[in-house]
């Protein structure tokens, strides 16, 4: 895998001799021309110049996304195998999306600013593979494959609620009409309905709406 | 006098400055890393063979700091800031947004705090002096920060451990382990042999209990 050092020229374009219809772009980017494998639904928008600037994969519906949905600022960071889907009138901001194999969001789904959502850890846990991926990362490494890494989807359901700074890592399914406060680290599944809080993240109440202040000491 | 090194095709027109060596199998992305490189020791920085040091990575560098980089470490967006010294040991990979810290910067009593606060705005440029005591932080080899974590002054993160991501390190990191959280604890033992397919089988993420 190239890693970081790759541009948007590298974009996969449509095959002309597939026989399936081309995927249909109803929404726009504000930055051009939306990359071929990516479907976007209509009145949907998508701003920023880096959106794709690390987006690589080679799936052939490799974005799906829905109807009226704003995503401003947000990076879609994907693998070569990886694919995302989303759900209609979801409003993320400036998240970065890092996917190696599946995300997935429901409807309605709020995302806040400078979140992180990953389905993989991006490197291997154990020490003898990481040695073996530092090298195949460098500039040295060009040639040697590297380790290959635990990738566990993330399902995010309809109406979560996830607040800036927050980081949801792989595996983890947030139950429908969650709220993740700001600056969470959520590393477990979360059941419907919860209000999440921490570094790691604890259930700390449900979230029916109701907005208690978050004092100390509360 | 030696000439002025630059890189090829670097977005920002920034030099290398003369008292960083930089190992001819090393890739370094811009030289606006070097925006806050203030630092006068003759090796000032060393970067290892092999290491790539990305956009985003900012070597902020008081006039005495001391900075080195091992072989093969891969800092993808990393900010150093150092006013004694900073070690980083081989095959280290630091994801982005990840602060080494040798020194607050300011003084933590509130009285000393304003006092240079109100010296700042006399000095050009406007930064504060280097007379905030500062304690060295040495991250052994093959030690992996997650992104945005805090590595505070004076730690010492032991050869082989991870650092989960969003930690903040307030104290040493033994080797071997797993650490997460604020502040970070050892959440889990890791076996210098261990295979990939024993990591693979510990992991487990059960809901949580409402």
């Amino acid at each position: 895998m190239e890693f970081w050092l790759s541009s948007s020229k590298n974009l996969p374009m449509a095959n002309p001799d597939s026989k399936s219809t081309p995927l249909q772009n109803l929404g726009q980017w504000t930055h051009g021309e939306l990359p071929a494998n990516v479907c976007v639904g209509s009145n949907t928008l998508i701003t920023a110049e880096y959106a794709f600037k690390r987006f690589k994969s080679r799936e052939p519906a490799a974005i799906v996304l829905g109807a009226h949905c704003t995503m401003d600022g947000v990076h879609f960071a994907v693998g070569q195998k990886g694919r995302i889907t989303i759900g209609d009138f979801c409003y993320f901001t400036n998240a970065v999306l890092l996917c190696e194999q599946e995300l997935r969001f429901g409807n309605y789904v709020v995302i806040g600013w400078n979140t992180t959502i990953a389905d993989s850890d991006f490197h291997p846990l154990s020490p003898a593979e990481r040695i073996v991926d530092a090298v195949a990362c460098s500039p040295l490494g060009q040639n040697t494959r590297r380790p290959s890494i635990a990738c566990h989807p993330v399902v995010i359901e309809d109406d979560v609620w996830i607040g800036p700074n927050a980081t949801i890592l792989k595996g983890v399914t947030v139950g429908a009409g969650s709220w993740i406060e700001a600056g969470s680290l959520v590393t477990r599944d979360v059941p419907a309905g919860s209000r999440v809080l921490g570094n790691p993240a604890q259930i700390i109440g449900r979230a029916n709406g109701k907005s208690e202040p978050l004092g100390l000491g509360s | 006098m030696t000439a002025e090194r630059r890189i090829p095709d670097d977005w920002f027109p920034g030099v290398i400055p003369e008292n960083v060596v930089l190992d001819p199998t090393a890739y370094l992305e811009t030289t606006y890393s070097f925006q806050l490189f203030r630092s006068r020791h003759p090796t000032a920085l060393a970067i290892g063979r092999g290491a790539s040091i990305y956009l985003g990575v900012m070597f902020d560098l008081g006039c005495n700091a001391k900075v080195s980089i091992g072989d093969y470490v891969l800092m993808n967006g990393a900010r150093i800031i150092c006013d004694s010294e900073i070690t980083i040991g081989d095959h280290c990979l630091i994801s982005w947004n990840v602060v080494l810290m040798d020194t607050c910067r300011l003084p933590l009593d509130p009285r000393e705090r304003r006092a240079e606060l109100e010296q700042i705005p006399k000095r050009n440029p406007r930064q504060a002096s280097a007379e905030t005591p500062s304690q060295p932080i040495h991250i052994g080899p093959n030690v992996w920060i997650g992104f945005d974590s805090c590595v505070l002054p004076g730690v010492t993160i032991g050869r082989g451990a991870v650092v989960g991501a969003r930690s903040v390190v307030t104290s040493d990191v033994p080797p071997f382990t797993v650490v997460a959280g604020n502040p970070a604890r050892v959440i889990r033992q890791l076996l210098p042999n261990e295979s990939a397919a024993d990591t693979k089988t510990n992991w487990s993420n059960s809901p949580l209990e409402t």
